[in-house]
């Protein structure tokens, strides 16, 4: 298991590397990317995303979800990593590699994951964009 | 006197201008650090912390039946716990006020 928040994500292809690893019994590996969208909430065109953390909590957080996922699934591994500071139209700003026998505990696993991501672990983001500013809290 | 730490984060960060700061209290709750000490320090934001951190009903904080306030949809953990409202602060406490959370 891996949490990292981070202004700079690691390498995805030497994520993969490193969780497909983690054991040979691992059969499927899902992953989800999250980037920066162009249109902002207020409709207007997204000059940047700004990120903090409350960052011990918020590994505590994504931890707790990761053994939470191998409790319920089954699923061998997993790696979360999120970005902090300043993100710009298209960066990856999210990074969720989730390892398990086979597929299906994978594909609800990284749902599961990432609905919890963004509900529970201590993040936030303001959205800047040329209609203005925003803190956005996720629905 | 109890020396606590307290962090802000996202929109109450930016509200108050500080990431952390530190409190010098006496018998003092979680409830009165959050009524009382914190906007005192803050007074040209008061009203809009009061605003932000608690439910209001006609520009007054509401309160539950025991008289204690109403938070709106913030978190308040001390140690990484989350305590109750009425929990007495300690020496070396470290409060960090939790606004709704925009990650992903």
């Amino acid at each position: 298991m891996k949490v990292k928040i981070s202004e700079k994500l690691d390498d995805l292809n030497s994520l993969l590397s490193e969780i497909k690893g983690a054991s040979s019994e691992i059969g499927a590996v899902v992953i989800f990317v999250g980037a920066v969208r162009g249109t902002g909430r207020d409709g207007g065109r997204v000059l940047r995303l700004e990120y903090e953390a409350y960052e011990e909590a918020a590994k505590d957080s994504l931890e707790k979800i990761i053994e939470d996922l191998k409790a319920k699934y089954g699923i061998i591994d997993a790696i979360v990593e999120h970005k902090v500071g300043s993100a710009s139209v298209g960066e990856d700003t999210v990074y969720a590699l989730v390892a398990s026998k086979h597929r299906e505990e994978g594909f609800k696993s990284i749902v599961e994951l990432i609905e919890r991501l963004k509900h529970e672990t201590p993040i936030w983001k303001k959205e800047v964009t040329d209609k203005g500013s925003q803190w956005i809290e996720n629905p | 006197m109890a020396k606590v730490k307290v962090k802000y984060f996202g929109r109450l960060r930016e509200l108050l201008g500080v990431k952390e700061e530190e409190y010098e209290v006496g018998e003092t709750t979680l409830a009165d650090l959050l009524l009382k000490h914190i906007p005192e320090r803050h007074g040209e934001v008061a009203e809009e912390w009061k605003q932000s951190v608690f439910m209001t009903i006609r520009g007054e904080v509401a309160v539950n039946r025991d008289g204690t306030p109403i938070l709106r949809n913030y978190y308040v953990l001390v140690g990484g716990k989350s305590p109750e409202i009425t929990y007495r602060l300690k020496d070396g406490d470290e409060v960090a006020i939790l606004p709704p959370v925009g990650g992903g």
